[in-house]
């Protein structure tokens, strides 16, 4: 009990600290969505992304698939936390990546233009949603489509690795940890140790 | 000028070095310690609390340098601390991962603090199934040095009075978290032992170190210092007493030998300079982590020790033993599907075990001798587990938030046994990058080991699903050797100078005052973890040393 104020002070000191970490410039929506800076959400709007690997329309494209792999759902999504800004951050530093992404885009586009005359982007939501789905879900896959599956794959962890790690993203799930805890957190279902009857999910 | 001559030279500042360090300095005697890295500054080194988004890249790490990573505790937030440019090579058929760490302190910075006492079950191992030799210590020997490491560091436990595990003298338990619960039924249904695990990591102030604030990810260093580290638990203590002279970035190459055969001190090179430098000792401790101690004395050949210093034995190197790790079930708990988020990371996974088991009534009722013990993990991490859910939209968000409580898994750590063909030895074409031959891993997992991997296969599914989770797989393979870095053997302690390399003191047979101080001295690895034993063990060694001294052995 003696001395307890004195180090909750001093964590509390290090997390000032830890709260003015490092920043990285050129990015917008991403920066906003990390809450690095008091970033001016109408700035934001306005300043347009240049892309550091993909093409202008290459990126325009991801956006709209990260958009639909993770919507903003009335609330924060891919758009708003800025994950095309990620994955295209990502594919430029790991050249790994870089055929992957390249050859995918230029697939779904050739499938857009086969099925309906249009690129992806081109296509309205329920042409683009049918598309996604014959590559998301195993019961609705088709025979000649792995490279897009392949591709769709690959969008989808990036696109969940870019979201769930933006501070959006953690609020979303209401991720606890890097907090402080008086004491080792502990179940809170004591009279129910099967967690049999626990009340109704939240979500 | 006369050159200075120190009481002793200890190589390495880990938990063997550093408890050396500490026990010397008290005792009165001038120690030089040589360590092959610089300081880590806390503050700046440790990058806690940082979210994900404070990390460029998102804690994932440069992808150009993803694949040389160690493993959970060498990442982002580590960067720049475990060192990547180690020179070893490999027998043709052997895998081996060597994560070095050389910062001051070592890998105690960045521990997984599970912190179990072995017991005769271990030392006696071999009395009792009849494979392999015993330690030449009984638990009783070693009991009351654990129990001052205990004292000292801060263990949190709770007392179990299991047969296989001696208890200590424990700070109040890491408290269960639901999946723990719900985890420990499931065990208990098929008579598996689930507890809570003795951790190092303090759950309330202890000896003038802060009580752990739970904020989670411990392997990446410890900002306040809750759990035990060399330089925030030992090195104030030895620098407070004027007798340490801490040279860093000193990467040791060789044992200088006297005339009369025995050390003379250690020869290494400032990794500044690249220069080679010589310090000087009147004994000599060794405790650079199991390999490398054994390749610095493989490499410390002279006109009395044409096979490297104290190896009349030929045992030198020899029985490297490690724990065999690896992911035994993943799946996830259904019961928790859409509750709120728990913080369950708050000591990385080591809130609890699941204590060896096997083999305890008769020692080969199993189709395999001596015994492993599993950790669980799981529940709200940094990153949610997707594995398993498909689709995307709106559907997929929601799935992602309503299964981020639910995965667990389950892990072994599973012992190697000794054997003739796992050993490390000095390869005779290859150099690092200051000169100093290379080290060459000889080492395959065993058919023991391999059947407590199928065997914790196997049980795991039946715990997960009789928890009533659902069982989703497990790893294809045990992660490769190395990978735990609980490696062992290499310099064993015994009473036969013609088996043994060292005697139950850590002191070489064939070198009175050339002592090892790690986990090499160790008959084989156990169920439990090393560091504590270690510390133990470097402890009565350390001791041992300062009453040779007052005997006036090397004066």
């Amino acid at each position: 009990m003696a001395g307890q104020g004195i180090e909750r002070r001093e964590v509390l000191r290090i997390l000032a600290i830890s709260s003015v970490a490092a920043q990285f410039p050129g990015f917008k929506r991403w920066t906003f969505a990390c809450g690095h800076v008091q970033a001016d959400s109408a700035q934001i709007k306005n300043a347009a992304y240049a892309p550091q690997f993909f093409t202008p329309a290459e990126y325009y494209t991801m956006e709209r698939l990260t958009e639909m792999i993770i919507p903003s759902d009335g609330g924060a999504g891919a758009r708003e936390a800025g994950v095309s800004e990620f994955v295209d951050f990502m594919v430029r530093s790991d050249p790994s990546l870089q055929y992957k992404f390249r050859f995918g885009l230029g697939w779904l586009d050739a499938h857009s233009e086969r099925l309906h005359s249009k690129t992806f982007v081109a296509l309205g939501p329920n042409e683009q949603n049918e598309i996604l789905r014959r590559l998301a879900y195993k019961k609705e896959f088709r025979e000649g489509e792995e490279d897009g599956r392949v591709f769709f794959a690959l969008v989808r962890e990036y696109t969940v690795m870019g979201f769930y790690t933006s501070r959006i993203g953690l609020e979303e799930l209401d991720y606890p940890g890097l907090k402080f805890y008086s004491e080792s957190p502990s179940c809170p279902h004591v009279n129910d140790r099967e967690h049999l009857h626990l009340p109704p999910p939240k979500y | 000028m006369a050159k200075q001559i120190y009481d002793v030279v200890v190589i390495g500042t880990g938990a063997g070095g550093g408890m050396a360090i500490k026990t010397l300095c008290e005792a009165g005697l001038k120690v030089c310690a040589l360590n092959a890295g610089r300081a880590l500054n806390p503050a700046k080194d440790f990058r806690n609390h940082r979210m994900p988004y404070d990390m460029k890249y998102r804690a994932f790490g440069d992808p150009k340098k993803r694949d040389q990573s160690y493993g959970y505790m060498d990442n982002e937030y580590t960067e720049g601390i475990w060192e990547h440019e180690i020179t070893y090579t490999t027998a043709p058929g052997t895998e081996w991962m060597w994560p070095r760490c050389f910062a001051v302190g070592g890998k105690t910075n960045f521990w997984g603090r599970s912190a179990a006492r072995m017991g005769d079950i271990d030392f006696q191992a071999a009395s009792l199934d009849g494979f392999g030799v015993d330690w030449p210590v009984k638990y009783a020997e070693i009991a009351p040095y654990y129990s001052r490491v205990e004292r000292l560091i801060g263990v949190a436990g709770t007392v179990q009075n299991r047969p296989s595990n001696p208890d200590g003298d424990y700070l109040p338990a890491m408290n269960f978290r639901c999946l723990d619960w719900i985890l420990q039924r499931g065990a208990e249904k098929v008579g598996v032992p689930y507890l809570p695990d003795r951790v190092a990591q303090l759950t309330v102030n202890h000896e003038g170190h802060p009580a752990c604030h739970f904020c989670g990810n411990c392997t990446e260093g410890c900002d306040t210092g809750s759990f035990f580290s060399t330089p925030r638990y030992l090195l104030p203590a030895a620098e407070a007493t004027k007798n340490l002279e801490l040279r860093t970035n000193a990467l040791a190459k060789n044992i200088l030998v006297h005339e009369n055969g025995r050390a003379a001190g250690v020869a290494y090179v400032d990794r500044h300079t690249k220069q080679e430098a010589e310090v000087y000792g009147r004994a000599v401790v060794v405790a650079a982590s199991c390999v490398e101690s054994a390749r610095i004395m493989l490499n410390s050949k002279s006109r009395h020790w044409p096979m490297g210093i104290a190896n009349s034995s030929g045992q030198l190197g020899r029985n490297l033993c490690d724990h065999m790790y690896g992911t035994t079930a993943y799946g996830y708990l259904p019961q928790l599907l859409g509750q709120p988020s728990f913080p369950d990371n708050v000591s990385t996974c080591e809130i609890a075990w699941l204590p060896r088991w096997q083999n305890l009534k008769n020692p080969r009722e199993e189709a395999f001798i001596r015994g492993y013990s599993m950790y669980p993990g799981g529940g709200c991490q940094e990153f949610p587990e997707t594995r398993g859910i498909e689709g995307f939209g709106s559907e997929f968000k929601r799935e992602i938030k309503r299964r981020y409580p639910t995965p667990v898994n389950l892990g072994i750590q599973a012992p190697s046994l000794p054997s003739e063909t796992n050993f490390v030895d000095i390869d005779p074409e290859v150099k690092d990058a200051y000169g100093i031959p290379a080290a060459r891993l000889h080492f395959q997992w065993g058919a023991n080991e391999l059947k407590m991997w199928e065997h914790a296969k196997q049980v795991s599914r039946e715990i997960l699903r009789a928890a009533g989770g659902e069982y989703a797989g497990c790893s294809d393979h045990p992660e490769i050797p190395g990978y735990s870095l609980h490696e062992t053997g290499t310099c064993r302690m015994g009473d036969e100078p013609k088996h043994f390399v060292t005697n139950r003191f850590g002191q070489t047979h064939d070198v009175p005052n050339l002592f090892v101080s790690d986990a090499s001295v160790f008959l084989n690895c156990t169920d439990k973890t090393t560091t504590l034993s270690i510390l133990a063990f470097s402890m009565r060694t350390s001791e041992y040393i300062a009453e040779e001294f007052r005997r006036g052995a090397w004066s």
